[in-house]
């Protein structure tokens, strides 16, 4: 006994550099959600609104219009192949047909990520509907759903979109969410489904019940606030393929043709040759942004992940 | 050579740094294990039974370390050793058999290629031929026919795959075998073949074991020595019989009092006399009508009948193995689960034909514990949720301040103090206190009738004793009349009024508790009786001509017992 009490005084010498990083560890452990991947991809995203929003304030949107300015302008501090100088007036140079590509940014940037947004957001609702009822009500109706969106898993989406998009011409960004959409529903279907169907043996929704509880009740107070991570992460992860399909979309010249968006720049950028005339700013530039942003995303579901699973959140 | 140590435990000591500071989860332990001895590590859950087992294993969870002492065994410092030695070393030298070890197995490999997986990692490859001469020996060594090897896991039973285990373990003759509470999972048929087959085969081998357990039974049946733990020291250690018959430390007077006997004395609240509370009814509260239930061409209960009245408050035990069908009946009163045939009536009404508004009074007055106290509770929720939600639901509420009166008053009642408990998370507390809980919960809601479906069976044995007093003073008390499902005899003898033996889907024997578990006639209430584990030394359990084969063979035989009547309480069968 004397034993152990000396040597948990010789514990209470002060705590090294290690030592104290391991508490820190530890008390991110606790606190779950103090998760620096979280914190990092929402400050790359909210950058990206900020750029739009600031955007909008501090620079004058008419220079996204065609000719408001000398064609193929470098940005400042470069050159472009005729030897002409990137001014303030264009701070990231301007396209083949004259358009500030700042403009361009401010104005397309968040366009890509509305779409992405809107697009998983009816399709996560739609899923959590769907995946509720196929758990819940079972049967026929678990049958159908789950053939479905089984079936519609395989189809590879851009393929019918590309159909879809040439047969209605010009598209706005709120229809091309919706038809998008109809693609980003099925994994969140079958995720909760999944987790409805090992939920509702548990005990405590067995408790709820000899409570008294209504079905609705045990659907959305009992099992629902157990879902929020699973829900987060799968939300994250169809903004991701929401924007993939859009840009891919907007890439072919299939989306929006009134409305600037990342995608369509980049399409521009191709058709006029950018590539071979070097000037990388006029691709380049929203690439990186598409880049920035799927960093961002991909950033927060991990840290979700971290957060729901607690297996992954490592101590060493 | 019986003297040389196997495993020498000097000083050894495990921290697990948490933000709250160093948990000492091991203190300074020291022990000696023989060459073929059975050691006993007894206490309850954290006590650090496992995590000594895992230190000497080299097999601790992070962040814990061994911070003090050292591990040798049988001349080797463990803790010396490399990665790769410490490789070697497992499954040869020492073989850990996990608790719960029948969810260890790999599902979709068949069981002879994962006994060929550990010969290969430690000798290198062999033929196919001796692979599969060697695990057809080990097999055939705990009991099993040579085919077993070819099934999958889910092909066998609880029972078989715990021996598949056994068998992985001594299959490289290791110097030392840990069982971290082998037979938890299974029933006490089960447990004591088990129990037989794991003994017989440290004999042969010769080797070293740790059982550890909870069980006092169990470890007076099975070891040579007791090391008792508590919080992570080591308050007493000694031979089996110097432990049992004279216990020096309160703890271990207590673990030994807490193990309930068939005819020893009650446990419950020795003034029993005052008659309960009687409640008025015309109609039987709860009545089964050739209820029988089949599952496709398996029949889990043959066509029951019997009326529960309401007047006098009772329990009825209802016991038997798992697969007897018992649980199946507690889903089917608690209207969870539709009967096949015959239908199931309370106070006159069916169960499953009911109105919204029967429904409602029917789930406030039928209630129920269930057997796993940590999925009872919605881990969102703090655990007030579990009790205040069906106190409004069911309109017994008359307000806020009236809601939280009545959970605290259940909670004392249950001998929990409430502002340690309610405002908390269900992870925040231990299982006994979460079965309390759902007891409490009972309690609030009074209902005339509860369905304990093994409410103890998950919970440490000091904490028993406690748990089933409280669910007697619900009927004691308060009038609340219960159905007690168990696999436990000795606890059915000294809580139920009338006793039903389930074996296969049919009552096998029926009577007072003192007639049906005290002096038992069916073959089954025999073979049941038989495997409880005594800790008492006079009454050994390990004879090797036991066979429940041979008994269970004549129970399918043998007729039903009836054994009298308690008023109140009418059972027909057919």
């Amino acid at each position: 006994m004397t034993r152990t009490s000396s040597e948990a005084q010789s514990g209470r010498t002060p705590p090294s550099r290690a030592d104290r990083r391991q508490t820190r560890r530890l008390r991110r452990f606790d606190s779950p959600w103090m998760n620096p991947k979280l914190f990092w991809g929402l400050g790359l995203l909210l950058g990206i609104v900020a750029i739009g929003l600031l955007g909008r304030l501090f620079w004058n949107l008419d220079l996204v219009f065609t000719g408001s300015n000398t064609l193929k302008l470098p940005p400042v501090g470069f050159e472009n192949l005729r030897r002409q100088e990137g001014t303030w007036i264009n701070p990231l140079g301007t396209d083949g047909s004259g358009r500030d590509m700042l403009a361009l940014i401010i104005m397309g940037a968040p366009n890509s990520l509305f779409v992405g947004l809107l697009a998983s957001l009816i399709g996560m609702t739609t899923g959590i509907v769907l995946g509720f009822t196929a758990g819940f009500v079972g049967g026929r109706v678990d049958d159908t759903i789950r053939v479905l969106s089984d079936v519609m898993i395989t189809i590879p989406p851009l393929l019918i979109l590309v159909v879809f998009q040439s047969a209605f011409g010009d598209v706005s960004l709120t229809m091309m969410a919706l038809l998008i959409a109809g693609f980003v529903w099925q994994s969140p279907t079958r995720l909760i489904r999944a987790q409805v169907l090992s939920m509702k043996r548990s005990g405590y929704v067995q408790m709820a019940q000899l409570s008294g509880a209504s079905v609705p009740h045990i659907m959305f107070r009992e099992m629902m606030p157990n879902l929020v991570p699973y829900l987060f992460g799968s939300f994250i992860a169809s903004v991701t393929t929401a924007i993939v399909t859009a840009v891919g979309l907007e890439v072919l010249g299939l989306g929006p043709q009134r409305i600037p968006t990342l995608g369509r720049t980049i399409y521009e950028a191709i058709n006029a040759g950018a590539l071979i005339q070097n000037l990388w700013w006029w691709w380049g530039l929203p690439t990186l942004l598409l880049g920035v942003m799927f960093i961002g995303l991909l950033l927060i579901n991990l840290g979700l992940d971290e957060v729901s699973n607690p297996r992954l959140r490592k101590l060493s | 050579m019986p003297d040389t140590p196997v495993l020498t435990l000097r000083d050894l000591s495990i921290d697990f740094p948490t933000p709250q500071g160093v948990v000492q989860a091991v203190k300074a332990l020291s022990l000696t294990i023989q060459a073929g001895r059975r050691v006993g590590f007894i206490g309850e859950s954290g006590s650090g039974k496992t995590t000594t087992a895992l230190a000497i294993m080299r097999m601790l969870a992070e962040p814990g370390r061994v911070s003090n002492g050292t591990i040798d065994l049988a001349g080797t410092d463990v803790l010396a050793l490399s990665e790769e030695e410490m490789r070697r070393t497992r499954l040869s030298r020492v073989a850990y058999i996990p608790q719960g070890a029948m969810n260890s197995l790999n599902p979709v490999m068949r069981v002879e290629p994962q006994m060929w997986d550990a010969v290969i990692a430690h000798e290198g490859a062999l033929p196919r031929g001796t692979l599969k001469a060697r695990s057809a020996a080990a097999l055939a060594s705990v009991g099993l026919p040579a085919h077993t090897g070819n099934l999958y896991p889910h092909e066998l039973s609880g029972g078989m795959k715990q021996r598949v285990c056994i068998a992985l373990g001594i299959l490289l003759d290791p110097d030392l075998i840990i069982a971290d509470e082998p037979t938890s999972a299974l029933d006490v048929v089960t447990q004591r073949q088990v129990m037989q087959t794991l003994n017989d085969i440290q004999r042969k081998i010769g080797s070293g074991l740790i059982l550890i357990g909870h069980d006092m039974g169990l470890m007076a049946q099975s070891v040579d020595e007791l090391a008792v733990l508590k919080d992570g020291e080591l308050v007493e250690h000694g031979t089996v019989a110097q432990i049992i018959d004279a216990p020096k430390h309160p703890y271990t007077q207590d673990l030994i009092r807490s193990v309930p006997l068939v005819g020893g004395e009650s446990f419950l609240n020795p003034d029993r006399s005052a008659p309960a509370p009687r409640r008025s009814s015309r109609e039987p509260l709860l009545r089964f009508d050739g209820v029988s239930k089949t599952y496709g061409t398996v029949t889990a209960l043959h066509p029951m009948s019997f009326a529960l009245q309401g007047d006098t408050p009772q329990i009825i035990s209802i016991v038997g193995q798992s697969g007897s069908g018992k649980s199946t009946m507690g889903g089917v009163m608690l209207g969870f689960n539709p009967p096949t045939t015959g239908r199931v009536l309370y106070e006159g009404r069916d169960v499953y034909g009911m109105g919204a508004a029967d429904s409602l009074d029917f789930r406030k007055n039928v209630q129920a514990v269930f057997q796993d106290p940590y999925g009872c509770f919605n881990p969102f929720y703090r655990v007030s949720h579990a009790l205040s939600f069906p106190f409004r639901r069911f309109g017994l509420s008359e307000g806020k301040a009236h809601t939280q009166r009545a959970m605290e008053d259940a909670c004392a009642a249950v001998g929990l103090d409430p502002d340690l408990v309610l405002p908390r998370y269900p992870h925040q507390l231990s299982g006994g206190q979460r079965q309390r809980l759902i007891v409490a919960r009972a309690l609030m809601l009074s209902p005339k009738l509860l369905i304990a479906d093994e409410p103890v069976s998950m919970v440490d044995a000091s904490l028993r004793a406690t748990i089933l007093s409280n669910i007697y003073d619900l009927k004691d008390k308060h009038g609340i009349s219960i159905l007690y499902i168990t696999h436990d005899l000795a606890t059915a003898y000294h809580v139920s009024d009338f006793v039903m033996v389930l074996y296969k889907g049919r009552v096998v024997e029926a009577g007072p508790p003192g007639q049906v578990i005290g002096d038992p006639r069916h073959p089954y209430t025999r073979l049941l009786i038989d495997s409880i584990p005594w800790p008492d030394l006079n009454r050994p359990w390990g004879s090797d001509d036991w066979t429940p084969e041979a008994l269970e063979h004549e129970a399918q035989a043998a007729a039903a017992q009836f054994r009298g009547n308690v008023p109140g309480f009418d059972l027909q069968t057919e």
